[in-house]
């Protein structure tokens, strides 16, 4: 998880590493550092935000580089945790994303040989295992230390008086960005926006030597060419303009997010492939999984194919029995354990495909074909319009099973999600605000939908909040209805709205307050309820997309109103790149 | 020498131009495919004046996103609730350290015009206007400013304030209602000269028919493009743009000067007239005839109708032998009894089954109607006509 950032150049290296680590900041934000190569290796690190101390950082000097910032996996977020770590000597500087799994017995030996560690963190064996095979020649030290190394890594390390930079990866991302006389290094490639957009993705095993007017990649010890990719974001697109936050931002996007990945269409490859699959898995974490729920119960009655869902974190241990295209579904394409499983169905092999929104991440490579979808990057923590941009790519596949059936539905979706952007949401906002817990409920893919809403409302409201079948509220969570427990439901036109309406009434019969999302002009629906939402009466994929765009907002107003951090909410990070 | 800032204020609604401000401020209305604020932007760019603050308030959201994207770096500020001109500009006062322009972000105006205000110091930018008792109504003596009168029933001459002023920072001492033009009037009372500046060329649009006036005049100055995919068998005169992902099927027949955004779909056998704007994404059906429109975003015109001064706001999905029939009858808008010509102006998200007329009528947003109706007048937002 952690976010890493390095420049060689010959401009002032410290406000362009600052600047990198706040856009990478949605990876974790516990704490951050610095180190420059001055007149010696010049460190700076600090628990807690950027913003909040980044002033102490100005005084390193140097045009070369390298940054962290930090979410803690092994050491609590203070200041001797945070990266950059140092050798014994204090000439050599390292920053890691990753974990290093036999740290433990590294840091054994290394103490051993008279090695001090001052801080927890799994990374400090990295340095000192450089320190001890350092010579003068800092890539020759690095390719030593590198199959020392168990777990995942991406590395870059400096030592005094050299500009240079090398930089090794393994299992996490590292992308390099290629400039005039500067070359940029970072985890993903919204902090290079600003500078270039040509763009180098770095495989596993690579490692790459900089300096200012050149890099080599070696893997294997071989000098390897990669190719440069060129980048169609615009650093518009990361930047929070006049906006509150970058999730306001992104929400707005979404019309736009939408109808991009619509159009950017389904290639050849991957629609011979979707028509070929008698039966599809897709593995997800946390709101890609949400989207992944939507999408069966969406298939299964449209287009009558089977399909399983599952969990990354478990299918790694508990993995099913595989038959058919295996769709990993990742925003980052850096997800640990989705990654895991999709190496898994290869290993079984299953056709495989991705959908991402990360040009050139992890999953690309992995995967047999990719979906991208185009949402741009993505800075708030809480994913918006990348989950409606994956229910594009989704959808697409529906509407490819069903000969185009959707095709108008789908082109005209934007407009949809565009209008409920206007909705008003004050009372829903005042009554949720002063709760403790709220039920999100609805039925088939509105099921999914509530899960979402209930997540988004914890993660940035830190509100209780649970998404259930509306069928099953009765079977338990009904002992904790209370006047003061709001439940928010989806209750649209079709075969469950009969159902819907009475299990409402039943939730009324115990005095919970309810927020029903309807279609406009249900006078019958808005007449029982507390709260009525329309949204608009459109085709059952659009109200999908619609009643989640509904909830994203609820959601966020509602961590506004209690004042939370919403871009980037406690304990998280944007992408999990570790198991 | 500090450098000469400038704020635009872009967030008021518009509410006389409503329907069409349903999701988004007067200032984002698009003319010639573009929002009225981005001709103010230019013309403060044109005169090297770089440093600009955008007051946004009403449908913010849009706005933000819109003035984000632009190559000027524009600094954006928040009016909480749209209690007037002046409120805005307290808004902005945080980010002004010496004398700026101030400009409405929903009039067109002229850089020639910016040129010569920007050279005084307290000076108002006038123009002559036919219906002044629209505006505010500014008496002039020997270049200075005597009097300010707001939307007089008679008016005592013909110039109006553009609502373009040139300030310095003692201003914000003196905002101490809500509207700039009593600011002004205090002013002038405590004896400080306002010069009145006349305009070079500066335009409004007060009801949405005038859009369609603003609309033509944009495109005078649009660039010939051609992008997308035009038949080889299109006929096309006069300066057309046609943008990225549109498709102009064949024997088309494109009379500029006409603008075609993005991802549209024209034709075959469409003809487009002079003085026509169409948005992105806008599907023409074939044989279908339009003429000095103004066509957003997101619509669908089916085939074999016929639109003619006609603004159609974005989404609506019109069948085939849709009509928009100019003529002249009496309208109400905001109270005003209003006669103008002009054929039709609908809202967002506006249906119409097969063969509907539309006969100089103001169509609220999400209106419905039914088959072979000829609709008339003012129809309210969410009606069903049967």
């Amino acid at each position: 998880m952690c976010g890493i950032v390095g420049y060689i150049g010959r401009r002032d290296a410290t406000p362009i590493l600052i600047q990198g680590l706040k856009r990478l900041e949605y990876r974790g934000y516990d704490s951050f550092g610095l180190a420059t190569v001055g007149s010696a290796v010049e460190v700076y690190k600090k628990a807690g935000r950027i913003s909040d101390s980044e002033a102490g950082a100005s005084g390193l000097a140097g045009s070369t580089g390298i940054g962290h910032t930090r979410w803690a996996t092994h050491g609590e977020p203070n200041d001797v945790n945070a990266h950059p770590h140092i050798d014994c000597t204090g000439r050599i500087a390292v920053v890691h994303n990753g974990i290093i799994e036999n740290y433990s017995d590294l840091k054994r030996q290394l103490t051993e040989r008279g090695h001090t560690f001052l801080s927890e963190t799994d990374t400090e064996v990295i340095a000192h295992l450089i320190e001890e095979h350092y010579d003068g020649d800092l890539l020759a030290a690095v390719n030593a230390i590198l199959p020392l190394l168990e777990g995942s890594y991406a590395i870059l390390a400096i030592t005094e008086n050299t500009q240079r930079i090398v930089a090794a990866r393994d299992a996490s991302p590292l992308v390099l960005g290629v400039g005039d006389a500067e070359v940029f290094a970072a985890s993903d490639m919204t902090p290079l926006l600003e500078y270039t957009e040509r763009v180098i993705f770095l495989e596993d095993g690579d490692v790459a030597d900089i300096t200012p007017d050149r890099y080599t990649i070696y893997h294997d010890g071989r000098v390897v060419e990669r190719p440069i990719e060129l980048i169609n974001w615009c650093v518009e697109d990361a930047r929070k303009g006049g906006f509150a936050h970058y999730m306001l931002k992104e929400i707005y996007e979404q019309p736009q997010s939408f109808y991009e990945t619509i159009r950017a269409g389904i290639d050849d490859h991957v629609r011979q492939m979707i028509m070929e699959a008698d039966e599809i898995t897709l593995v997800a974490c946390g709101t890609s999984y949400h989207t992944t729920l939507a999408f069966k119960y969406l298939a299964e009655s449209f287009c009558n194919l089977p399909v399983r869902v599952e969990v990354g974190s478990e299918f790694k241990y508990f993995t099913p029995p595989l038959r058919g295209l295996v769709i990993a579904v990742s925003q980052s394409g850096e997800t640990a354990d989705t990654i895991a499983a999709l190496k898994m169905a290869k290993a079984r092999n299953c056709p495989t495909l991705a959908i991402t929104n990360m040009q050139g991440s992890t999953v690309t490579r992995v995967a047999d074909e990719t979906i991208l979808m185009r949402a741009g990057p993505e800075i708030g923590v809480a994913a918006t319009k990348s989950y409606t941009a994956q229910l594009a790519a989704l959808m697409q596949i529906i509407n490819l099973r069903c000969d185009g059936a959707f095709d108008d539905a789908l082109s005209h979706a934007h407009i949809a999600i565009g209008d409920v952007l206007l909705q008003e949401l004050h009372e829903a906002v005042d009554l949720c605000a002063k709760a403790e817990h709220v039920f999100f409920v609805g039925r088939g893919p509105f099921y999914p939908v509530s899960m979402e809403g209930a997540l988004k409302m914890k993660e940035i409201s830190y509100i209780h909040a649970e998404g259930y079948a509306a069928g099953e509220l009765k079977h338990g969570p009904f002992a904790l209805l209370t006047p003061e427990t709001p439940v928010v439901a989806v209750c649209t036109p079709g075969p469950t709205y009969g159902v819907m309406a009475s299990n409402i009434k039943e939730m009324k019969a115990r005095k919970a307050p309810v927020i029903a999302l309807g279609v406009a002009g249900d006078t019958e629906l808005a007449g029982f309820v507390d709260i009525f939402i329309p949204i608009p009466n459109t085709h059952l994929l659009v109200q999908v997309l619609t009643a989640s765009v509904v909830l994203q907002l609820l959601a966020y107003h509602t961590a506004c109103a209690l004042q939370r951090d919403v871009d980037k909410p406690r304990n998280l990070a944007k992408s999990v790149t570790v198991e | 020498m500090i450098r000469l800032q400038a704020v635009i204020l872009a967030a008021g609604e518009g509410s006389r131009l409503r329907p069409l401000t349903r999701s988004k401020p007067k200032a984002m209305l698009p003319v010639a495919n573009r929002p009225i604020i981005e001709y103010v932007i230019d013309a403060l760019l044109e005169n090297a004046i770089r440093d600009i603050v955008v007051v946004v308030g009403y449908r913010k959201e849009d706005a933000i996103r819109h003035l984000n994207r632009l190559d000027a770096p524009i600094q954006i500020v928040v009016q909480e609730r749209q209690l007037g001109t002046a409120d805005a500009l307290r808004a902005a006062e945080p980010e002004i350290t010496g004398d700026f322009l101030v400009l409405p972000g929903d009039n067109y105006v002229n850089a020639e015009s910016i040129a010569r205000i920007k050279r005084e110091r307290n000076a108002m930018l006038v123009a002559e206007h036919p219906n002044p008792s629209n505006f505010g109504v500014v008496v002039i003596r020997k270049g200075l400013v005597r009097e300010i009168i707001e939307k007089p029933e008679d008016a005592p001459t013909f110039t109006v304030a553009t609502g373009v002023y040139s300030f310095t920072r003692d201003v914000f001492s003196c905002l101490q209602t809500n509207e700039i033009p009593d600011t002004l009037s205090a002013m002038i009372a405590s004896g400080q000269r306002i010069h009145a500046i006349p305009a070079d060329d500066w335009q409004d649009a007060i009801y949405p028919w005038d859009l369609l006036k603003l609309n033509s005049r944009m495109l005078r100055s649009i660039t010939p493009e051609i992008a997308g995919m035009v038949d080889a068998s299109v006929i096309r005169r006069g300066n057309v743009r046609i943008g990225a992902g549109t498709t102009i099927g064949p024997n088309t027949v494109i009379y500029g000067p006409v603008t075609i955004g993005s991802n549209c779909n024209i034709g075959p056998n469409c003809v487009i007239m002079p003085d026509t704007s169409i948005g992105d994404r806008v599907v023409l059906e074939p044989f279908t005839y339009v003429s000095d429109s103004l066509i957003m975003n997101d619509v669908t015109v089916g085939s074999h109708s016929r639109i003619v001064a006609a603004v159609f706001g974005q989404g609506c999905i019109l069948a085939d032998h849709t009509t928009t029939y100019p003529s002249a009858s009496f309208i109400e808008v905001c109270g005003r009894i209003q006669r103008e010509e002009f054929g039709a102006i609908l809202g967002e998200g506006v249906r119409a089954a097969p063969f509907t007329t539309f006969k100089n009528c103001i169509i609220g947003n999400g209106v419905t109607v039914e088959g072979g109706k000829t609709v008339v007048g003012l129809i309210e937002d969410g009606t069903r006509v049967m």
